[in-house]
């Protein structure tokens, strides 16, 4: 498989009244031609930034990304990308799923015109009966509806007239998808595509979005702060941590052999029905560091059970596992103790 | 629809019931009325003749049944102030002549408010967004007044491009003299184009702070799509809460403009009529001034639905 986005060294920062906020402070991260990635985090951590930058949808002022930064699409740098190549990269080749899709529906615009607009954007012809024809408005609309059936909404003909505000929540993240996917995007952000969602309608937009990949080849990075709502879709997960990658591997490694304590953490908050009932939720307390000044040293020493002096003073660099697995975090060094601690220190194959 | 119309008729008459109401009783409570100040030196006969005449001798209660039942009927009573007028006469006289110079300097100025605001939301942050702002400010501090005789001054007395005073009449009452109408006409709009530029600017930007937009642009669309499909239809829901005020404004506000370059339209009746406590043009013009009003605002309402899809009107099919 080829690499179909590479993200090299992406730091993003906000400037606002009270100074620089640096969101994304040096991610580096690949996604190959139609596998699914995962990034996880909590709120603030910078993960959404990420993907507002991939979709070059960073507004500036007051956002900025550095210089040095590259975001590789097929090999080429959509920073540098002109108009007409944003436009057609965008929706084209591109697609983004926001995580509230009654705010990200415009409330004035039909749904199936929201559908038709994306459809008249990108594409010049239609394949109808086997022939190719020129796309009209009236074409269109009928490739929207067929779209919206294809996103399992009943009565699309019906639907594709009506408002976003006529749709229930799951029908309207539905409508989001359709949208995404009306141009055969090779690429799909889902932005915390379920977290307004009840847990019923999650799974079954999950599982939509995997079967829409598997069908089209599509690559997705999914953006979420749920790690349960990862496991079903994404082969490969990145974790991030105050604009920064701690840990990234394959799913089997993350959920199974964690190396980092912010994994374990996050591991641990997510509630568990294979336990007896009333056991109390674990929580990381305090907050993340403030990244108008991000502390010198690893961002998570504040919050870490584990921390030992050298956190404080330099970030740690990452440890490689094997097999893609990385983890950013001093307890690997040799000289780190060895008791004491929620994973196994010593790197697995040796 | 048609029950939803119906149900606001009625409730419009009875909005007008209160206004009324409210109208005849202020007045009556404010001291003195509009013969006192003639009758000073009339003999006391004569005086008692004239409140007879008016009807002003009655008690107050019956008094508000006569002038109801006037109202009912579309009859509002003599003037005691301008001889020989009626409400009917002056607004048949003088209305179109208000008419024209509200109508004129409310679609200019919410013309040029509206693309002004535009401009200024596309051009945020940068000069022309600031000129805007700076200048609509400018022009909502300076009363009506002092820009009308600056512009007199300037344009008439000066450059001599339009005449100082004056206003078409006969058959060029609504179309023809428009030289007369220019520097009226540029007086009254300022204020127009100062609010409504401010206030669709602000809509804009709160529009183009939504979600929406992001997918909009995550679409791919050029700025200018996104502004003309997604913004501009988003933002005009708070301006057209803003429109039935201006309307009623354009055929009352319109008093300053008019004794400046004098303008022989309504405003000044209206005016001198409540300072002379002339009771049935007073009600007569405060009446229809509501009914006009009333009317725009059930209008707006229409409209809301049309631009909004999430607004539906009860009783309607849906």
């Amino acid at each position: 498989m080829s690499k179909l986005l590479e993200v090299k060294n992406l730091r993003v920062s906000y400037h606002t009244y009270a100074g620089e906020v640096q969101s994304v402070r040096g991610v580096t991260f690949d996604v190959e031609e139609g596998e699914a990635i995962a990034i996880v985090g909590e709120s603030g951590c910078g993960k959404s930034v990420t993907a507002k930058s991939i979709m070059g949808l960073i507004k500036t002022p007051p956002g900025e990304i550095k210089a040095g930064s590259e975001i590789l699409y097929r090999g080429e740098n959509i920073l540098n990308y002109d108009k007409k190549q944003m436009s057609h990269y965008r929706g084209g080749e591109s697609a983004i799923i926001f995580q509230d899709a009654l705010a990200a529906l415009n409330p004035t615009m039909t749904v199936g015109k929201q559908i038709v607009e994306n459809l008249m954007m990108h594409r010049k012809t239609i394949m109808v009966d086997g022939k190719e024809v020129k796309l009209t408005k009236r074409l269109a609309m009928q490739e929207a509806v067929k779209m919206l059936k294809m996103v399992g909404i009943p009565n699309a003909e019906q639907r594709a007239k009506q408002y976003p505000h006529e749709y229930s929540g799951g029908m309207r993240q539905r409508a989001m998808i359709a949208i995404a996917f009306a141009c055969q995007p090779k690429l799909l952000i889902a932005d915390e595509p379920t977290t307004a969602l009840d847990v019923t309608i999650q799974a079954q937009i999950m599982d939509l979005i995997k079967d829409l990949q598997k069908q089209l080849n599509t690559s997705v990075i999914l953006i979420t702060h749920d790690l349960g709502v990862v496991a079903n879709v994404a082969k490969r997960i990145v974790v991030m941590y105050s604009g920064n990658i701690v840990e990234r591997g394959n799913a089997r490694d993350i959920f199974y052999h964690p190396k980092h304590p912010y994994t374990c953490a996050l591991l641990e908050a997510v509630p568990r029905l294979d336990l007896k009932n009333k056991q109390e939720l674990a929580s990381i307390e305090g907050t993340p560091p403030d990244l108008l000044a991000p502390p010198k040293g690893c961002p998570f020493s504040t919050r870490c059970k584990y921390c030992m002096e050298i956190c404080c003073e330099q970030a740690p660099a990452a440890t490689d596992f094997g097999d893609g697995h990385e983890a950013a975090c001093w307890l690997h060094h040799p000289l780190a103790p060895k008791d004491d601690v929620p994973f196994k220190t010593e790197v697995r194959h040796e | 629809m048609i029950k939803y119309t119906i149900r606001r008729f009625f409730v419009m008459l009875f909005t007008l019931f209160i206004i009324a109401t409210a109208t005849f009783f202020l007045l009556a409570a404010v001291p003195g009325d509009a013969l006192t100040a003639r009758t000073e030196r009339l003999q006391e006969k004569t005086v008692i003749n004239l409140y007879k005449k008016y009807g002003l001798d009655k008690p107050l209660m019956e008094r508000y049944l006569i002038t109801m039942k006037g109202l009912a009927v579309g009859d509002f009573g003599e003037s005691i102030v301008f001889e020989g007028q009626t409400v009917q006469s002056i607004i048949r006289d003088k209305g179109p002549i208000s008419a024209r110079l509200g109508l004129q300097t409310m679609t200019l100025g919410v013309g040029v408010g509206l693309i002004l605001g535009i401009i200024a939301a596309m051009k945020k942050g940068t000069w022309i967004d600031y000129a805007i702002v700076t200048l609509s400010i400018l022009l909502i501090s300076i009363p009506h007044l002092i820009f009308g005789m600056l512009l007199q001054k300037v344009f008439g007395a000066e450059l001599r491009w339009f005449p100082i005073i004056g206003w078409p009449k006969g058959k060029d009452l609504w179309f023809g003299g428009w030289e007369y109408t220019v520097l009226p006409t540029l007086t009254g709009c300022f204020s127009y184009i100062a609010s409504y530029a401010r206030l669709l600017k602000t809509s804009m930007l709160d529009v183009m702070n939504q979600d929406y937009i992001l997918t909009a642009e995550s679409k791919g669309l050029s700025r200018w799509q996104i502004i003309r499909r997604h913004v501009l239809r988003n933002s005009f829901i708070p301006v057209m809460t803003n429109l039935p005020m201006s309307v009623a404004m354009c055929i009352t506000g319109s008093f300053f403009i008019e004794s400046i370059f004098a303008i022989p339209g309504f405003g000044k009746y209206y005016v001198e009529a409540v300072s002379t406590r002339d009771v049935s043009i007073v009600m007569g013009q405060t009446v229809i001034i509501a009914a006009i009003y009333i009317v725009v605002v059930f209008l707006t309402d229409i409209l809301y639905t049309v631009i909004d899809p999430r607004i539906r009107i009860r009783g309607g099919k849906k």
